[in-house]
């Protein structure tokens, strides 16, 4: 095996852990303000990057620009979805029945799309989709790239809403104890459906930066619902910059384990990863304070 | 409480009892269902001829599968308006079996034992023909299909089974390998790289080139496969630009082609020849992936080939779609030829006895379709070989053999 | 006071407290039951209506199955497809590479994953709630993948052939003695599950669905006791799959380790309630035969997803224990049995309650 190929399939692996970060990031959000595992997301990402794809597809104009549609449309969803549905269930078998709620919106979904575009899959034709830049003999694709800085971009947005605004405070405290922060004045039921709304949006960037490089058909969401949640389970649930590193970590090993082992079983170290955390350390490997064991 | 418990029982019992009772008449009710087309004898001459098909019209095979309904709608088209089979108008009954191998086996069942259907044609995908072929086989039918090309279809010991194309997946390639291996000793491929999917198909064509490839000194310096539902590629892509391979041979289906030549493409592999199955005979291929200029394929089919039945076949295809067909639709309509040959030969296209007589005749005769003249081999598979076409300026041509061939081979190829 | 906590170790005073006459009705409610099952063969027109019903009974074995982990302690499964999977495929491969008879690779299959299911159990119920269904989702997408890349062993995307057991019969008879079989095993693991639900085992696991913390503080061995329901579950599972192999005879990991069995698991005995023993069955009928419909009249795939999702969501979020119970209550509403609240005195309502108490945790 050639250094080129091993750093040509670093590189990749950074890009991929990147828009994994993205992704996992909206993850985590749900179950630490709601401790709800929202199967959907996946559905939602698929969800934006069919729409991405649409919107090309009609007006030719770059996908990227859907983005000014669909994040105001997906928080809109996700507050919606929160204060609607999810709200409803009864808080003592909440996170068994959101479960099965999330689920059935995820196959609602992956019907709907079926349904209105149809099984064939499909992928965006860009200008640049077959452009890529050579640094040191690895070739790394223009459209990996940009997926990747739209993703660490919205990471570092996300990391400062939650630092520095008032709201992202809230939405801390709120994920850390939610009666303190209720008596502490925060209105936790506003937190809440806004952080689900934050969530969809994470969903809608991660969606239309997919939409840029891959194949899109409905039932992909199956695809990624497994190594996201093993990476919010290896991160530490509820801890988004744990979640960061793990799906680096995790991205990295899937990538450099391709060329051993083939596509099909690199994509299974995110199980053994899964299994052997919950096996070994429930809560978690990056977590800090807000890893939780659920 | 008792009385609440007793009225619990009641209710179950109710359902229970309604439940299996609404099972049974739904039963019922399908069993004689629409197997009595008496609306479309306008010609006065019997009962419609039915022809039961499952296709893909949905899932992983849905575009060849809605090419493939196509052929076969432009073929019953093409029959009636000739006064029908024996003279009874045909009607196609086709169900979706969403590209699934068990719910085929659940489609030709309902078909031939339900709709007591008279004639079946086969599925599409090699991967659905086996199981369904099978059950054709139980129940004694005839069974031609379009597109079950890998050397197993034929290996299962059926006799109903019959492949309406000119050559079996692993001599797709046949007339490449060998324009391959006679160029001079410069120009001929010393590497070569496979990429297949993991279908009987698609893995038997890249595999029957591979195979003589390797028997003539060519090194194969990569050879993956990979699941029906991968859409990424930049690992594959990967290591086969680390080969730096000659040639590239992909067994392959439609998007999985092109999402591997775009990972290629973008890892800046220049191959100086490459040859994909399926896609490239899609004309939707040119805009997918830039200029396939120089990209080979195998065909069974040429729009322009000079047959007679394929210069009407055109021209209808025309008139009711408003464009050329292509290969999938051609196999259809060939699949079509040759069942109506066999039945207009026997006299007869019903459930039973027939259709060994009609298996009988298949057997030892040959039909003139689109594609050619067709005979088989006890097994069903066909003694033809298929043609080779290349991308050049924008247009598909047909580059071998030399004898059906409009232009040369263009080598090496240019980037793309 | 009784209360929702207390664990009845004896039977409730309801249950000995019933008459003849309600248990000879319950009698003959099953008897009846299974002859009209047993019947259907007689009525059914075709081969393909037997297959139907043949599939429908794979689907009712597979949802009282589930119905014994998920429905007795409340760990929602959406993965057992995977055991589904591991228990057809298991039978075709042992058939395949160790030569052994039909129904010994059956059996052979199900002990298989009667072991393999231990370890897996651990992990996935070790830490509580949402972990395990992410586990169980994770099991059905990791064996998908295993099974299509270990091509070499299982077949990979290409399939698996398994012969029939009967290779003598015709279709139409190898359809019938299918039925029975199934019938067989859909009465074994019917009989399974009565018998958890009738003993202390059961009454734990109710309790450990009701409230794990105040379980375990009583003494409840949680882990060991959702273990064993995992256990049971998990074999009696691949035993329904084991015997699909041998009837359907090709497998695809595609359809074997598929989200959408999982789901219709979950919707079957959510539908006919999973409290009840006949629930699964009643959901796999209904359901088993409207999927047929639909598939064979529309086709689509994408209308049974858009519908199997709503349901499931109108279930979950307004009848959480199955529609037929709630049909049930809502009937028992209009009985004239049930006074208004305002007739009643508190302490008249408390006895009515504790008495309903009593009927659930039976």
């Amino acid at each position: 095996m050639s250094g080129a190929l091993l750093f040509q399939s670093l590189i990749l692996g950074v890009l991929l852990g990147g828009l994994y970060a993205l992704l996992a990031a909206g993850l985590t959000l749900y179950f630490g303000v709601m401790r709800v595992v929202m199967i959907a997301h996946s559905a939602f990402l698929i969800l934006a990057a069919y729409l991405a794809w649409y919107f090309h597809e009609r007006t030719g104009i770059d996908p990227l620009v859907s983005l000014v549609f669909t994040i105001p449309l997906f928080f809109v969803v996700g507050v919606l979805v929160q204060r609607l549905l999810i709200s409803r269930l009864k808080p003592l078998t909440l996170t068994m029945m959101s479960v099965l709620l999330t689920f059935s919106i995820a196959l609602v979904i992956e019907g709907t799309l079926g349904f209105f575009f149809s099984g064939t899959q499909r992928r965006i034709s860009l200008p640049y989709s077959t452009a890529s830049i050579e640094i040191l003999e690895a070739n790394i694709p223009i459209v990996k790239l940009i997926a990747f800085g739209l993703a660490a971009l919205s990471l570092l947005g996300l990391f400062l809403l939650m630092k520095l605004s008032r709201f992202g405070q809230a939405l801390r405290a709120t994920m850390q104890n939610r009666e303190a922060a209720q008596l502490i004045g925060i209105q936790t039921d506003t937190v809440t459906d806004y952080g689900f709304g934050l969530g969809l949006v994470t969903a809608a960037i991660g969606g239309t930066a997919l939409s840029l490089d891959a194949t899109i058909y409905p039932s992909l969401h199956w695809h990624w619902i497994g190594p996201l949640m093993a990476i919010i389970v290896v991160g530490g649930l509820g801890s988004i910059p744990g979640a960061a590193i793990a799906a680096m970590l995790l991205g990295i090993t899937q990538a450099l384990l391709q060329l051993p082992l083939g596509q099909t079983w690199a994509q299974t170290i995110f199980y053994v990863a899964l299994f052997a955390t919950l096996a070994f350390r429930p809560q978690g490997f990056f977590g800090g304070r807000l890893a939780q064991r659920f | 409480m008792a009385t609440t418990k007793q009225l619990q029982k009641q209710i179950k019992k109710g359902l229970a009892g309604a439940t299996i009772a609404a099972f049974a008449l739904v039963g019922c009710a399908g069993g004689d269902g629409d197997t009595n087309g008496d609306s479309n004898v306008d010609e006065g001459n019997g009962d419609p001829i039915v022809i039961g098909v499952s296709l893909p019209l949905t899932g992983d095979f849905s575009e060849p599968g809605k090419g493939v309904q196509q052929g076969y709608e432009v073929w019953a088209q093409v029959v009636n308006e000739s006064g029908g089979l024996l003279g009874r108008q045909v009607e196609l009954k086709i169900l979706d079996d969403q590209s699934s191998a068990d719910r085929v086996v659940t489609d030709y069942e309902s078909l031939i034992a339900q709709d007591q259907v008279d004639l079946v044609f086969g599925p599409f995908s090699t991967r659905l023909v086996v199981p369904s072929a099978r059950v054709a086989d139980e129940y004694g039918m005839l069974f031609v299909e379009p597109a079950g090309a890998a050397t197993e279809v034929f290996e299962q010991g059926l006799d109903n089974l019959f492949y309406a194309a000119p050559a079996i997946a692993v001599d797709h390639y046949n007339y490449l390998a060998e324009y391959l291996l006679a160029l001079p000793e410069d120009q001929r491929p010393q590497t070569a790289a496979y990429a297949s999917m993991d279908d009987p198909f698609a893995q038997g064509t890249a595999y029957g080139l591979k195979a003589k490839l390797e028997a003539g000194g060519v090194e194969t310096v990569a050879d993956e496969v990979y699941p029906p539902n991968t859409t990424d590629f930049s690992g594959i892509a990967s290591k086969i630009a680390a080969t730096n391979a000659d040639i590239i041979v992909g067994g392959t289906q439609y998007q999985d082609a092109v999402n591997l030549i775009i990972s290629l493409q973008q890892l800046g592999y220049q191959p100086d020849f490459a040859a994909f199955s399926t896609a490239p005979t899609n004309p939707e291929f040119e805009s997918a992936i830039g200029d396939p200029t120089g990209i080979l394929s195998p065909t069974g089919y040429s729009v322009t080939a000079p047959y007679p039945s394929n210069i009407e076949f055109v021209e209808k295809y025309n008139e009711v779609f408003g464009n050329d067909p292509s290969e999938d639709q051609a196999n259809a309509y060939t699949t079509g030829q040759v069942v109506a040959a066999a039945v207009e030969a026997v006299g007869c296209a019903e459930q039973g006895e027939c259709q060994q007589e009609l298996i009988d005749w298949l057997h030892s005769n040959s039909v003139n379709t689109v594609v050619g003249e067709l005979s088989w081999d006890e097994t069903g598979k066909p003694t033809g070989a298929h043609l080779i076409q290349q991308w050049i300026d924008g247009e598909i041509e047909i580059v071998l053999p030399e004898e059906a061939a409009g232009v040369e081979l263009v080598h090496p190829k240019p980037e793309w | 006071m009784p209360n929702v906590s207390d664990l009845r170790t004896t039977p409730s005073p309801a249950r000995s407290r019933r008459p003849r006459r309600a248990n000879v009705i319950r009698l003959i409610t099953v008897v009846g039951g299974a002859a009209l099952v047993l019947s259907f063969p007689l009525v059914s027109p075709n081969p393909y209506i037997l297959s139907v019903g043949v599939m429908v009974l794979n689907y009712a074995v597979l949802s009282t199955s589930w119905n014994m982990i998920s429905g007795f302690t409340g760990y929602i499964s959406l993965g057992h497809a995977a055991y589904f999977g591991l228990g057809a495929y298991g039978t075709g491969l042992t058939i395949k590479y160790l030569g052994l008879p039909s129904f010994v690779a059956f059996f052979v299959a199900g002990l298989i994953v009667l072991v393999l299911s231990i370890p897996v159990g651990f992990a996935a119920l070790r830490v509580r709630g949402a972990s395990f269904v992410i586990v169980s989702l994770s099991l059905v997408l990791v064996l998908l993948l295993v099974f299509q890349g270990w091509r070499g062993f299982t077949g990979g995307s290409e399939g698996l052939f398994v012969p029939r057991p009967f290779p003598d019969l015709s279709r139409s008879e190898h359809h019938l003695t299918f039925f029975f079989l199934f019938a067989a095993l859909l009465a074994v693991s019917l009989l399974c599950w009565w018998i958890i639900d009738r003993s202390r085992f059961g009454t734990a696991l109710k309790a450990i669905r009701e409230d794990e913390d105040k379980a375990q503080s009583l003494g409840v061995p949680t882990m060991q006791y959702k273990l064993v329901a995992h256990v049971i579950s998990a074999t009696f599972t691949a035993l329904g799959g084991g015997m699909y192999a041998l009837w359907f005879g090709d497998l695809d990991p595609i359809f074997q380790f598929s989200i959408l069995i999982s789901s219709y698991m979950v919707l079957m005995a959510l539908l006919g309630g999973v409290r009840h023993l006949f629930g699964p069955l009643l959901g796999a009928i209904v359901l088993g035969v409207a999927i047929e419909f639909f598939k064979l009249k529309f086709g689509d795939t994408q209308l049974h997803l858009i519908a199997t999702g709503l349901l499931l969501g109108i279930v979950v979020l307004f009848m959480p224990d199955g529609i037929i119970p709630s049909v049930q209550s809502l009937l028992a509403r209009f009985r004239p049995q049930e006074s208004s609240i305002s007739e009643l005195s508190a302490a008249e309502r408390l006895e009515e309650d504790a008495k309903r108490e009593a009927e659930m945790t039976r």
